[in-house]
């Protein structure tokens, strides 16, 4: 079997010193694997990712990224080696233009123009909604519209891994379908690896290939998604809600 | 359609009309007299400090308050070269500028972590450091007693330096529009608008804050060193508190956070305050609420009663 791309390995992190969120938590992602993280509020789902970013350091345990240690860096350094995080809540810049805002999402090849302009062109056709509104402010988006940008922003810069934490949450039913597409899309094309962390459980195991359940910061169930059926799912959290 | 980087069409615009306007500038020496040209050229050099700080402060969200101080900095700095060692000007002014560029990027990389409103004590707190040095260390400084600085034409006529901060106001307004519609501006903007989205896109947030933050020290420290040459008498004056609340009416009453706002904000508030010097500190007290007045209902100021006008202009061309 070859090396996961990104290993997380028994590590604890707090927002307080003294409270940890995540307390042993491990997990292994296979290139150009989708993995989905499940559990109940509060289990560290959202944690765990702004800890893979660097968005907060572990006090104990280690994080790999192909082959490299990575905790302990920080979020820019982080997404040069190929990392992207969408965080949950709309991360659009609202004064911004849509061109505006997938030219920020390109940071790290700012330096190379040629590629940033074949990168932005490739968005456009992926979505060409987007370059119809590319001199539009980003506030004007419809929410359906400003994930499509916060991905294809992150889709600028290629990136190896994308951490992608809740991105339906608050989106009507038929739009949070189209959220999934978007990221299989973005999987495909450029291609990609996806973490995703999701409370809309039925949904999202139709897309992904693993699932890992968390419950009080650490590993409670994990396993491909064809072993794991939406009833085996449902009895796990029901256990995890219930003590 | 390419989509590789150009200045958007604004840029050329505002590069038209601030050259349009310099131009009818030009010809005020014919109509204003000696004293009017005084206070024009010194409204010129807040134009710059109003600016530059709204670079900062509108566009990037870091709420300095130590812009005065930078502008003493290249001030003293010429001024000090040429007292102590008889450096010529040419050579003394863009030694300020360095020197300004040089203290916005220690200052900046100790500070600029932090948020807002203990980046604008740590500023003060900093802005503070220079004055008491600048008045302590007498025998170096010249204290209170005020340093003489040679002019930079040989004589006091008003005149040629009205065309030097006339100039020197139009190219620093052509970098700043050009900045800000460059790449590094939209990462500016994208940090005022939320610091940490703009840290989960993998930007670099301290280092774009500590390059704008030299930058417009740079230019404080540049409009300073010039300013030094033109009133030929320098003070810890310069670095009251009063001077920095100055800068922050100014662009307020223009339109915090908007190009025209410091450019238009500027020569009025300094000309009423000229002519208002009379009732002493008062003077502040009523623009400071005339502020909170303004900051309260509307940050745009009266750059926002120019907003249509602009666009009524341009309409024709966009059609």
């Amino acid at each position: 079997m070859s090396a996961p791309l990104l290993a997380v390995d028994d590590i604890h992190a707090a927002y307080q010193s003294g409270v940890d969120i995540l307390q042993g938590m491990s997990l292994a992602v296979p290139v150009g694997g989708f993995v989905l993280v499940i559990g109940p509020n509060g289990a560290g789902k959202s944690t765990l990712l702004k800890t893979v970013f660097g968005l907060l350091s572990p006090h104990r345990g280690g994080i790999s990224f192909d082959g490299r240690a990575i905790a302990g860096l920080a979020p820019h350094e982080i997404k040069r080696l190929g990392v992207s995080y969408v965080p949950q809540e709309l991360n659009t810049f609202p004064h911004l233009t849509v061109e505006e805002n997938l030219r920020v999402g390109g940071w790290t090849i700012r330096n190379d123009a040629a590629r940033l302009r074949a990168r932005i062109a490739r968005v456009y056709e992926i979505f060409p909604v987007l370059a119809e509104r590319r001199r539009d402010k980003a506030g004007g988006l419809s929410g359906g519209q400003g994930r499509m940008l916060s991905v294809a922003r992150e889709m600028i810069t290629e990136p190896r891994l994308m951490l992608v934490d809740e991105p339906t949450v608050g989106l009507a039913p038929n739009l949070a379908e189209q959220v999934y597409e978007l990221l299989q899309t973005a999987r495909q094309s450029i291609p990609t690896t996806i973490l995703l962390v999701d409370q809309n459980v039925s949904d999202a195991l139709r897309h992904a290939e693993d699932v890992v359940m968390m419950n009080l910061g650490r590993v409670k169930a994990a396993g491909p998604v064809v072993e794991f059926g939406e009833a085996r799912v449902r009895e796990l959290i029901q256990e995890c809600l219930l003590g | 359609m390419s989509a590789s980087f150009a200045f958007p069409p604004s840029f050329r615009r505002s590069v038209i009309t601030i050259v349009v306007t310099a131009a009818v500038f030009a010809f005020a020496p014919l109509v204003a007299g000696s004293f009017a040209l005084h206070v024009l050229t010194i409204s010129f050099y807040f134009v710059i400090l109003a600016a530059s700080w709204n670079l900062l402060a509108g566009y990037t969200g870091q709420f300095s308050l130590a812009h005065h101080a930078f502008a003493a900095i290249g001030a003293y700095t010429s001024g000090l070269l040429g007292y102590h060692y008889g450096v010529p000007a040419w050579i003394g002014i863009p030694s300020g500028v360095v020197m300004a560029a040089l203290f916005g990027v220690i200052l900046g990389r100790l500070v600029l972590r932090m948020r807002a409103i203990y980046l604008a004590i740590a500023t003060w707190a900093f802005a503070e450091t220079v004055h008491i040095y600048l008045t302590a260390d007498y025998q170096f400084t010249r204290g209170e007693l005020g340093l003489s600085v040679k002019p930079l034409y040989g004589s006091v006529d008003p005149l040629p330096y009205y065309f030097t901060f006339l100039a020197l106001t139009v190219l620093v307004l052509i970098g700043l529009r050009a900045l800000i519609d460059s790449p590094i501006g939209y990462f500016m903007r994208a940090i005022k608008d939320d610091e940490l989205r703009a840290k989960s896109l993998g930007i670099d947030t301290t280092r774009v804050k500590i390059a704008v933050f030299s930058i417009s020290s740079a230019i404080a420290g540049l409009a300073g060193a010039f300013y030094g040459h033109f009133i030929v008498l320098l003070s810890p004056q310069m670095i009251d508190f009063s001077e920095m609340a100055k800068i922050v009416i100014m662009v307020v009453i223009g339109g915090f956070g908007t190009f025209l706002g410091p450019v238009i904000g500027a020569a009025p508030v300094q000309m009423v305050m000229t002519y208002l010097q009379k009732y002493g500190e008062w003077n502040l007290a009523i623009f400071a609420l005339i502020v909170i007045v303004l900051m309260r209902f509307s940050m745009e100021g009266l750059a926002s009663l120019f907003t249509p006008l602009w666009r009524n202009l341009w309409a024709r061309h966009d059609a």
